[in-house]
């Protein structure tokens, strides 16, 4: 598309300056026009005329183009005289002219500190409250649900259970027999250098049904489902889904959270002694094959060495978890903005803060109980 | 007035589009039946038909986003199906698009998005670009204070403009839109027909748009093409089609000649 290369000749004589535009002046040439437009000076006090005879092409950019130029050498665009041009190119030019005119102040991009640090500091608070406010609009919900529990919606509710609990178990039951693999094998190498090899039951029945099982399970729930209960919630709302749940006269609480919320809470104890079971299956082959335990032996030992009350502990920590992750998710969900980035955004956000909360809750849980196990 | 600029356009250039027996496969049923039809320079051209003629479709394929099963589609003479990528991507530079809910890019402002074209098909410096994107923005009739707004803070007008800015961008010779008044009240919409036509008037646009606007129709299009049961059943001034006697034709005329 790009003709023949523009150029300019300026004619300066006692009774006007003649601009001679020639060539193609396109977006395709625009860094050469404006050189030339630069490096020609025209007059201002005399009259201005252009001669378009030998201009063999013009569009809106190079109308611009000299429009802005000329403005900004003095010349008062009305009365500019143009000669030769086609009916086309003068509707072109008077209507650039004439948006160009109308135009307001350039706009301005400088942003100093105090007020970026003031709208975050509003921003925060802001986030601050909403969550409160969802936190609230969730009690008020469980609260509606335990009066009347026929509110509870039974088939998101099962639902949920299927894609959160049923669906999880295979990759909940391979990462956890795979890291009780691991774990034994390297205590195994630990405890043969002692001759204690059946510890190697007590160390790993411990740290799996007290830590590993559960912190686990809940970082695999987080990114399984927690993700997906935002992007699903966030597009909801991008197609106006949830508002047409409020519509209907529905709490969005009621039949999008709490079924969820029951769902995860519910399903993570049960996928965690799963895991607590596989870590045990794995650590025991290992056992045997590295360090000749039998299973009978193994499994007697971790009877003797594992006090319920430590299996106990880390089931009752995973509701918690499943809570904070949920809770999380589902904030997340509803504060998707309409825009398809935004998805994304809180999506990745959610995985961020439920890992960061499971593992905060995890050392409280800690500290809390240094006796167990 | 209007037919006669139409004809003359017609008679004194070549086509800029040309549709050759055009046929559809969609979900097993043929939705084009042998569509045949051309645009010359400088027409102003409006695509109409009830819902599920595929109109959408025929215009992407057009645009050359999706493939007709059968049938050619030629733009600026040369066939889009027969094209390489890099030729296509060429012949791309050449014609804007205005999609139906305006598909700006959500996370960028309205500047950048009418950046976006000149910054991968030209090498104009920033200051330049800057320049061209306020131009286009004004052009479109957006005020200045749009320019750092998100798409998401616009109103639905304003966001018909700032798509029509990018599609503006790159000065194309060829303007394709779906369904440009949809979703914006009558007044905004004769509005954005006014601007539609004075851009296509000076900018020497040839314009192909579907649409279901019957003031458009009557407003601002030189030609109507009318998509019935897979094949253009009318082809003229908006004045011959709507005299033509044919069922849906006159049902489609007469839904809003009441109300008038």
């Amino acid at each position: 598309m790009t003709g023949p290369a523009p150029s300019l000749d300026c004619v300066v004589t006692a009774t006007g300056c003649v601009l001679k535009p020639r060539g193609c002046w396109s977006i395709d040439n625009l860094e050469q026009i404006d050189r030339l437009l630069g490096s020609t000076l025209v007059p201002h006090d005399i009259r201005v005329c252009i001669d378009a005879s030998e201009l063999s092409d013009l569009d809106s950019a190079g109308v611009m183009l000299v429009v802005n130029r000329l403005r900004a050498q003095g010349v008062v665009w009305s009365s500019l005289e143009l000669v030769d041009f086609n009916t086309h190119q003068l509707d072109l030019i008077h209507l650039v002219a004439e948006r160009l005119d109308a135009r307001a102040q350039p706009r301005q991009r400088r942003r100093s500190l105090l007020p970026f640090l003031g709208r975050k500091a509003a921003n925060w608070v802001a986030a601050l409250v909403s969550q409160f406010v969802f936190f609230g609009r969730i009690v008020e919900g469980i609260v509606e649900v335990v009066r009347r529990p026929r509110l509870l919606r039974l088939r998101e509710f099962t639902t949920q259970l299927e894609v959160v609990g049923l669906n999880a178990l295979p990759i909940v039951m391979l990462m956890t027999f795979l890291i009780g693999v691991v774990f034994a094998f390297l205590l195994g190498i630990q405890v043969r250098k002692f001759g204690a090899n059946i510890f190697i039951a007590d160390g790993v029945s411990i740290a799996v049904a007290r830590e590993l099982a559960p912190l686990l399970t809940a970082i695999l729930i987080a990114g399984r489902s927690g993700a997906a209960f935002t992007a699903q919630i966030g597009a909801m709302k991008v197609t106006e889904e949830i508002d047409a749940i409020s519509t209907l006269g529905l709490s969005p609480v009621q039949v999008l959270v709490l079924p969820r919320l029951f769902a995860i809470i519910i399903a993570m104890p049960l996928l965690t002694f799963v895991g607590d079971v596989m870590g045990m299956v794995g650590a025991s082959i290992v056992a045997y094959a590295q360090l000749d335990i039998t299973y009978y032996t193994f499994f007697e030992r971790v009877k003797s060495a594992l006090s319920l009350e430590t299996v106990v502990f880390g089931l009752a920590k995973s509701p918690v978890f499943a809570a904070a992750i949920a809770l999380i998710a589902c904030r997340n969900g509803f504060a998707v903005q309409r825009d398809a980035r935004s998805v994304g955004e809180f999506t990745t956000s959610t995985v961020v803060q439920s890992l960061v909360a499971v593992i905060l809750i995890n050392a409280l849980f800690a500290i809390a109980f240094p006796e167990i196990g | 007035m209007q037919p006669d600029r139409a004809n003359a356009a017609l008679m004194e250039t070549p086509s800029v589009l040309q549709v050759e027996g055009l046929h559809t496969q969609l979900g097993g049923q043929w939705l084009h039946k042998g569509i045949d039809f051309s645009i010359g320079r400088g027409e102003v051209v409006a695509l109409i038909g009830g819902s599920g003629t595929g109109k959408s479709v025929l215009l992407r394929e057009c645009i050359g986003l999706s493939r007709p099963t059968r049938g050619r589609v030629r733009l600026f003479g040369k066939d889009i199906c027969e094209l390489s990528r890099e030729n296509l991507n060429q012949v791309r530079g050449r014609y804007g698009v205005l999609f139906q809910e305006g598909a700006l890019f959500s996370s960028l402002s309205v500047a950048e998005n009418v950046a976006a074209p000149l910054v991968e098909h030209t090498t104009l410096p920033l200051k330049l670009r800057n320049e061209v994107v306020a131009m286009k923005i004004r052009l479109a009739g957006l005020p200045m204070d749009a320019c750092d707004k998100r798409p998401s803070e616009l109103s639905g007008g304003m966001k018909k403009r700032a798509a029509l800015a990018r599609a503006l961008a790159l000065e194309p010779e060829l303007l394709f839109l779906d369904e440009p008044t949809s979703g914006l009240d009558p007044i905004s919409a004769r509005e954005f027909d006014h601007l539609l036509r004075v851009l296509c008037d000076s900018l020497g646009l040839t314009a192909l748009m579907a649409t279901h606007d019957l003031d458009t129709l009557w407003g601002m299009v030189d030609r109507v093409i009318v998509l019935h049961g897979g094949k253009v059943i009318a082809d003229g001034p908006v004045k011959e089609v709507a005299e033509l006697d044919h069922e849906w034709i006159r049902a489609y005329f007469s839904a809003h000649s009441r109300s008038r």
